[in-house]
């Protein structure tokens, strides 16, 4: 059970572009209901620190809504939201308080942590010690990467969004931001391959998926 | 130009000379990129068929990221669980139908808090002016005593102090003048 506690929504922005036309974002209930598992994900694995991801989704959701009448629909209200949070991640990451208070932070992630929460799936314990070993592996490799390496690899492969969408979050050419991706895999692919992750043998799963790949394209 | 694969350095147990996906290859084949250039993408797909190796890399690396995901995700849902929740801003229209409602209720506080203001009032209009009669009138009598006061000294011909001492040899006088004036006694010694 969470905890009982409520934290007040800046009320502030009531009163702000109260005669704008509707958009989405009038529903402010529904639209904090539907994203912001998603914002706070993102911001959780770009910061890495659950106090300033949930401080940074709530700005999220502040500065959307003053900002509501500049959204003109040509992407999705998902999109816009991740664009404005990347944005305020961004600004965040930049300043020395923040490089201070990470290292000193005691909401920082503990990458042990986030490995308990790897899905049990049929299979012995020694699959699911190697699941947690990969689990670590990609988090400590993530962050290895630059912030907009980072950030394109997570919208990619959490977020799962398509390039075509990261282009338009990041405001970067398709091009760039495909460069950007690859070099982000070179850098987990090579971490993955120093921990000797690779099977010799590929599980069944794997192998399954390797399948459905190869039909797909045939 | 007809697309090839190159030799991968990046694998350890690939054998001189074998040709394994390239990281642009690697990286197009991950990413799921669907617009790359057709022949490159199925030449790297033609190569996971034959090579056991790029493909249980390809696998491997693919699973690590979907348990990566699975177990950030879990673990961002329940982080975000037991924060405390946000109050929201009630709806516009819900709080412009309600408006007039907080105008009344304002107004009924204020007459409220007015209304034992105005019975106080009422009830002590009665005894302010005895209080403030009473208290004129004494100041007006110590006002008068005082300027009679006054007056008495200013129309004695002669000051207090400069009247004449008394008698010393009225023994009355001495008796009672003995412990007040003993210097006059002391020249008379």
């Amino acid at each position: 059970m969470g905890h009982e506690g409520v934290r007040m929504f800046p009320s502030t922005s009531l009163s702000l572009g109260a005669e704008a036309r509707s958009t989405p974002l009038d529903d402010l209930e529904n639209v904090v209901a539907m994203y912001q598992p998603r914002v706070f994900r993102f911001l959780l694995a770009t910061l890495r620190d659950r106090d300033a991801a949930e401080t940074l989704t709530q700005e999220t959701f502040l500065r959307a809504w003053s900002a509501r009448a500049s959204f003109r629909e040509d992407c999705s209200l998902a999109t816009w939201l991740i664009r404005i949070a990347l944005n305020l991640a961004r600004d965040h990451t930049r300043t020395g308080r923040f490089r201070f208070w990470k290292r000193v932070s005691a909401s920082a992630v503990d990458v042990a942590d986030m490995a308990a929460f790897v899905p049990t799936r049929e299979g012995s314990a020694e699959a699911q010690l190697i699941a947690q070993q990969q689990v670590a592996g990609i988090w400590e490799s993530v962050a290895k990467l630059t912030s907009r390496q980072r950030s394109i690899f997570l919208l990619r492969f959490m977020e799962e969004m398509e390039i075509p969408e990261i282009a338009t979050v990041t405001g970067l050419p398709l091009g760039t931001v495909k460069s950007h991706l690859y070099r982000a895999l070179a850098v987990v692919r090579a971490q993955h391959n120093t921990h000797g992750a690779t099977p010799r043998n590929p599980t069944p799963r794997s192998a399954a998926r390797r399948d459905a790949t190869t039909k797909e394209t045939q | 130009m007809t697309p090839q694969l190159r030799t991968q350095p990046g694998l350890a147990d690939s054998a001189p000379g074998e040709s394994h996906l390239t990281g642009e290859q690697f990286g197009e084949l991950m990413a799921g990129t669907t617009e790359a250039a057709g022949g490159e993408l199925a030449l790297a797909e033609a190569h996971l068929l034959v090579c056991e190796q790029c493909a249980a890399e390809l696998a491997s690396l693919r699973e690590a990221i979907c348990v990566f995901r699975e177990a950030s995700n879990a673990y961002a849902d329940e982080e975000l669980r037991r924060r405390p929740r946000w109050i929201l801003p009630e709806r516009r229209s819900t709080s412009r139908s309600l408006m007039p409602a907080y105008w009344v209720a304002a107004a009924a506080m204020f007459l409220t808090a007015l209304f034992p203001l105005q019975v106080l009032r009422r009830h002590n209009v009665a005894p302010a002016p005895a209080v403030a009669t009473s208290n004129a009138d004494r100041s007006a009598q110590s006002d008068e005593a005082l300027l009679e006061d006054v007056n008495s000294e200013i129309s004695a011909t002669v000051p207090t102090p400069m009247q004449a001492l008394a008698d010393p040899s009225d023994d009355e006088t001495a008796a009672n003048s003995e412990t007040s004036v003993p210097t006059s006694n002391q020249r008379k010694d």
